[in-house]
């Protein structure tokens, strides 16, 4: 059995009387790529911190942190030699052109400048930013500079890309296409960690994840194994139940259970058949029957009012 | 997990090294802009000063008035750059721009910015203090070979006075707070430090003020330097640059981490 890349048990952060992280304790395995999915304000970037020594984690005891083998507070260079960091908000430099930022920050890693030519080169064409080598970057549209934050991030050929929402406010296009880029590192052995609270970001490109909700962990495993052992498979939706409102009122067929949310009523179960009849049942109301997903899993287990944190 | 990569993260050197690379890139980026109010400046002060008020006054010490402002300002134009560096500049890579957040997720430390920055500020202080010196010099109105000195001495003036800015800069909460720090601190000191005129002209109460704030002693250094002159007083002067570099320099940095590192 191989060392994880990531230890953690016990691992919180507190912020003055805000508990930002409780008590987590996962591990990640080395070419893997594990995901943390949570709502604004559940505690994933300040996870994400305490990994390359932005964010010092509570001390105590029993509280254990270990990238490569190297606690963040004490190795930070090692890890962060190993690691790639791609972070929420763009944070180029805004003064000089694409080749230059890259070319600049090689030198944070001590490359030798052809070396980091030649790495450059490499990147801006794996990101498909080729042609945009010499462009200043306030020219950019925001998915190119998304692209170059993550070249970036891979200059040093890492062994840990750490992504935090890596395609939050992206359009379709450009999110496919990093998922893509994504999955090839996958392949070539990088070791991903992600926050996301995309659904379908997650489904795509994690093995496992957790749900974090208030800087807890509500939830672990393969998107696969947490839909299928979370939540019935079928959902019924109806979008608005004031079009039908003399079945509001109705009981419910054996084996479903509602969830009530405005206007919207959706109703889950085990049988697709169950489902099909209530739903003709709507006569007036719009309904869609489907499968259900993460995000029903995912709003199941963190609930759907917003709170203060949101 | 084994393997030797790990070990390889750049030296200490290179760090700083690196820090100070990207200021300076960013910086030259511009290097018109950026490269020629510091040779302009100077100018102003000579036609200003030396075809205008200077006809008036009489001269200090044996040197003529314009002589003897020059001295001041091959040290005040590093204070003043430093300053704006490490307070302006600083607070807006740090709030604004992001730039800390970028630096700080390559194999650098904070401890390792800050210092970096230190150097960069003084690293400008160098570069104001040799335009102050060509072009005043140019005019044959410094003393020579004395005030080749200058750049060494803008070096630590901006070294010491980027220490500060970045202790201030750690306080700060919104960037307008600075102007209380730039009209409260340094542009008095500016006029009452023996830059535009002597210190023992101040009235007897107050020169113990002067005495206290770091300029004072950074201009007396370059006066004494521009003059071939020794005096024992230097050493009271080198003692306390020194000793207020490394006080500020290592509250500046502890402080400014924690803002960084949360």
């Amino acid at each position: 059995m191989q060392t994880p890349v990531i230890e953690a048990s016990d691992v919180s952060k507190t912020f003055g009387s805000l508990q930002a992280v409780k008590s987590l304790s996962f591990h990640v395995n080395a070419d893997e790529c594990f995901g943390f999915l949570g709502p604004n304000g559940a505690g994933k970037t300040t996870l994400l911190k305490m990994f390359y020594a932005r964010t010092a984690r509570d001390h105590s005891p029993q509280s254990r942190l270990r990238l490569f083998g190297y606690d963040p507070e004490e190795d930070e260079l090692s890890i962060k030699y190993m690691s790639g960091v791609a972070p929420q908000e763009d944070n180029l430099d805004d003064e000089l052109n694409v080749i230059q930022n890259l070319l600049l920050y090689a030198r944070f890693y001590g490359m030798p400048s052809a070396q980091a030519r030649r790495r450059a080169d490499e990147l801006l064409k794996f990101l498909e930013l080729s042609e945009k080598r010499k462009e200043l970057i306030r020219h950019l549209s925001g998915g190119m500079k998304r692209r170059l934050v993550i070249a970036r991030a891979l200059l040093n050929e890492p062994k840990l890309l750490i992504l935090d929402e890596p395609t939050t406010g992206l359009d379709p296009q450009v999110r496919h296409l990093i998922w893509d880029k994504l999955r090839q590192l996958k392949k070539q052995g990088t070791t991903m960690l992600l926050t996301t609270h995309y659904m379908e970001e997650a489904f795509q490109l994690c093995d496992r994840l957790i749900i974090m909700h208030r800087g807890e962990n509500i939830m672990e495993g393969s998107p696969r194994q947490l839909v299928a052992e979370n939540i019935e498979p079928y959902v019924l939706e109806v979008t608005d139940l004031q079009a039908n409102p003399e079945l509001r009122h109705q009981p419910l067929p054996a084996g479903v259970r509602l969830d009530l949310s405005g206007l919207t009523a959706r109703y889950y179960a085990a049988s697709f058949e169950a489902l099909k009849s209530l739903g003709d049942q709507f006569t007036r109301a719009p309904h869609f029957l489907r499968q259900t997903n993460l995000e029903d899993v995912f709003l199941k287990a963190t609930g759907r009012m917003l709170d203060e944190r949101q | 997990m084994s393997g030797s990569k790990e070990m390889r993260f750049p030296k200490l050197r290179q760090r700083l090294y690196s820090v100070w690379y990207r200021h300076m890139r960013v910086y030259t980026k511009h290097l018109f802009s950026n490269g020629f109010p510091p040779f302009l400046e100077p100018l102003i002060f000579l036609w200003g000063i030396g075809l205008g008020l200077g006809q008036f006054i009489a001269p200090i010490n044996g040197q003529p008035y314009l002589v003897y402002l020059s001295i001041g300002l091959l040290v005040t134009s590093a204070m003043w750059t430093s300053s704006f560096e490490c307070t302006f500049g600083t607070f807006i890579r740090m709030e604004f721009e992001k730039v800390y957040d970028g630096m700080l997720a390559a194999p650098i430390t904070a401890e390792n910015l800050i210092l970096g920055e230190m150097f960069w500020a003084g690293s400008k202080g160098f570069f104001f203090s040799l335009a102050v010196l060509i072009v005043v010099g140019l005019f044959g109105k410094l003393p020579m070979p004395g005030s080749l000195a200058a750049p060494l001495i803008g070096f630590a003036t901006a070294f010491m006075f980027g220490a500060l800015g970045l202790l201030v800069t750690s306080f700060v909460k919104t960037i307008n707070h600075f102007n209380f720090y730039m009209t409260g601190l340094i542009s008095p000191m500016f006029f009452f430090s023996g830059v535009v005129f002597p210190v023992e002209s101040l009235p007897k109460k107050v020169q113990w003020l002067a005495e206290l704030v770091p300029l004072t002693h950074c201009v007396r250094i370059m006066r004494f330097i521009a003059a071939l002159h020794w005096d024992s007083v230097i050493l009271w002067d080198a003692a306390y640059v020194i000793v207020f570099t490394l006080i500020v320099g290592f509250f500046a940095t502890k402080r400014l981490k924690k803002r960084l590192i949360t």
